[in-house]
């Protein structure tokens, strides 16, 4: 329940990067530094790293249509805008994944992280569908996921409309979004839908308690350290964060149960900070009988494969889960 | 934080970017890079893609800008960028676009092929020296069997094939398989056996070297002696070290005339007189002469069957003696 964090000084070495990532860290943190505080979210909103994705780029030559939608959220919250992206060029039913973009929960659009949807959806026939969810700390727990599974119940009610089948729906995100992707599976499976076929958690944000050996070891190393993490979770939950009330929801990590739930994926790196979270939650979907397929990336930092993505490492990252794609979605 | 897409490939043409590029490569080197990353860096970093061709090593690595590895069926066209890895020219990169290069790309070259030097350095042949500790365990006979034959392995001796101990001059041991190429210099090559076979073979291999010469004027005859065909002239070496009068007389002989002691040699050696004159670039007139005037120095005929003999054995016999067994 302690806003401020345990000494580092006892913490295992870190570990060392991969060559060719850790030569490219060098430029990224000058743009993007591994700890930040809350004051500085702001600085991060106002796009200095963050690169602005228009509907050109997003339409690939027309091999997608792109849209907006604007549908309701929970009882009495806001409105909430969709991006639907439609691949003009497929023919056969298609799927749909429903992504929930990242950013610490706190920064971020709809339309960061789109493209390796797009490069899923060009190869297994996908809608995608990206949900625009209010960000903390303006907007606490339960806001941010509340969206999130607003979007996701109106995608799947119009499976049809949007051209997909409804057996074919699928949550995917990357780190805040990966964690959001967990907590909609968790949501969908406790309040009866939607079905869905699986569930994509790239290097997810998982654990409020922030208090894993893998955080203390790469504290002030690589993107998003223990501190940025405290930020962002404290951004969520307030002096809640860490505490005993913290719902599954907010944090996937804390459910008691991981039974029931559709087949998962989930990769990190071995050189950051949510390491010990994201094996955790493998291995207890394992243990509770379910499945999981789990990708440990050597001396991989959050993000390598977003920002340094002709590495080695990376172009491994993004095929392992195109094949868990393959292995998911064709018949 | 996804997508927060950092292109190194941007770089302006300015110290700024030069600075990066340094500061990648130092960082692949730093973090013991291997070449296959060394390519891609320079590809990406580029933006056109990149090969490393290393004739020796039969290596091939290309990498296009997005980072993937892809070989060409097409050959390094001359026109290219290209910079040398090695001084000897057998190892080079490439940067697949005509020249001439830009400031940021003449950084990429040397930068990349100063990082590709430093592994071809580390892990191409050069050959390292054998261990001299496991040399001695396995030529000694009173050391475990198992040990022996662990060093042996340590030595990259092969098990299935026969090895054999060289003695070199000075005092140094080495084993190799006996198929191998015989090394520079004096050597005497002990017979081939098995690992456990090694301290006997060591034991024949100083003998043997005792028969080898430097091969100059002064002391004529074979560098290199294996023990194996030395036959019974092998049982020379146990004489004790006495004086032997024909040896003497070698000596005498040769102190007075320089030239003396390598034409015995020859004639000692060689198939005919004529093969001899051939092998020491004289006219075989001369030659004649100059046998006339060795064997009124020796006091014996060298041209005779017996003496020819005789002599072979006191040549031999003055080897033995210049190399005392240590």
């Amino acid at each position: 329940m302690t806003t401020t964090l345990p000494p580092a000084g006892s913490a295992a070495p870190p570990v060392p990067f991969d060559p060719e990532l850790g030569a490219a860290l060098t430029a990224i943190n000058e743009m993007l530094p591994p700890a930040f505080t809350a004051d500085q979210i702001p600085l991060l909103r106002s796009g200095g790293p963050l690169m602005v994705i228009t509907d050109e780029e997003l339409q690939r030559d027309g091999k997608f249509t792109v849209a907006e939608r604007t549908v309701p959220g929970l009882a009495g919250d806001p409105d909430i805008s969709l991006l639907i992206c439609t691949p003009t060029t497929v023919t056969g039913t298609l799927g749909c994944v429903y992504h929930t973009h990242g950013g610490g929960m706190i920064v971020g659009d709809n339309r960061m992280g789109v493209a390796e949807m797009l490069d899923w959806a060009e190869e297994f026939g996908l809608v995608v569908v990206s949900v625009e969810y209010r960000l903390a700390p303006e907007t606490p727990h339960p806001g941010p996921v509340d969206d999130c599974y607003a979007g996701l119940v109106w995608t799947a009610e119009h499976a049809e409309e949007l051209g997909f089948e409804a057996g074919r729906l699928i949550v995917a995100g990357g780190s805040a979004g990966g964690g959001l992707a967990a907590a909609l599976a968790l949501m969908a499976r406790d309040r009866g839908g939607p079905e869905l076929a699986g569930q994509m958690l790239i290097y997810p944000m998982l654990d409020d308690r922030n208090d894993s050996a893998s955080g203390l070891q790469m504290a002030g190393r690589g993107i998003w350290d223990r501190t940025a993490n405290d930020t962002g979770w404290t951004a969520l939950l307030g002096d809640a964060r860490g505490g005993p009330d913290v719902s599954p929801y907010a944090a996937p990590a804390r459910a008691s149960d991981l039974s029931n739930l559709p087949p998962a994926f989930i990769d990190v790196g071995s050189a950051e900070t949510f390491r010990d979270e994201d094996v955790a939650y493998a291995n207890r979907i394992w243990l509770a009988g379910g499945q999981a397929e789990l990708h440990v990336w050597p001396g991989c930092f959050h993000g390598f494969d977003s920002m340094a993505p002709q590495a080695r490492l990376s172009q491994e990252a993004k095929s392992a889960r195109v094949r868990w794609l393959h292995r998911l979605l064709d018949a | 934080m996804k997508d927060l897409a950092v292109r190194l490939a941007a770089l302006d043409a300015d110290a700024g970017a030069a600075l990066q590029v340094i500061a990648y490569f130092d960082s692949l080197v730093e973090a013991r890079a291997g070449l296959q990353s060394i390519v891609r860096g320079a590809a990406v970093l580029s933006g056109c893609p990149a090969r490393l061709e290393d004739d020796v090593r039969r290596l091939r690595i290309r990498v296009d800008p997005a980072g993937v590895s892809s070989l060409s069926p097409e050959p390094a066209d001359p026109a290219w960028l290209r910079m040398p890895i090695l001084a000897d020219g057998t190892a080079a990169l490439w940067l697949e676009r005509p020249g001439p290069p830009g400031p940021i790309e003449a950084m990429i070259l040397e930068r990349a092929t100063g990082a590709a030097r430093g592994v071809l350095d580390r892990t191409r042949g050069r050959a390292r020296a054998p261990d001299p500790a496991s040399v001695e365990l396995v030529l000694d006979g009173a050391a475990d069997p198992e040990l022996r034959r662990t060093a042996a392995r340590g030595l990259g001796l092969p098990a299935d094939r026969p090895v054999h101990a060289i003695a070199l001059a000075g005092g140094a041991a080495t084993v190799a398989a006996a198929d191998a190429p015989v090394p520079a210099g004096r050597a005497g090559i002990g017979p081939p056996g098995s690992v456990l076979e090694l301290p006997a073979s060591w034991t024949a291999a100083r003998t043997a070297l005792r028969f080898t010469a430097e091969g100059t004027e002064e002391d004529p005859g074979p560098t290199v002696v294996h023990f194996a065909q030395l036959g019974a002239l092998a049982l020379l070496a146990e004489l004790p070290a006495e004086p032997i009068p024909d040896v003497r007389a070698l000596e005498h002989a040769g102190s007075g005339a320089p030239w003396l002691l390598s034409t015995l040699d020859a004639v000692a050696d060689g198939v005919s007189l004529r093969a001899a004159a051939t092998a020491l670039r004289v006219h075989h007139s001369t030659l004649q002469d100059r046998i006339v005037h060795a064997e009124h120095l020796l006091g014996w005929n060298v041209r005779e069957p017996q003496g020819r003999l005789r002599l072979q054995l006191a040549l031999a016999l003055r080897r033995l003696h210049r190399h005392r067994q240590t």
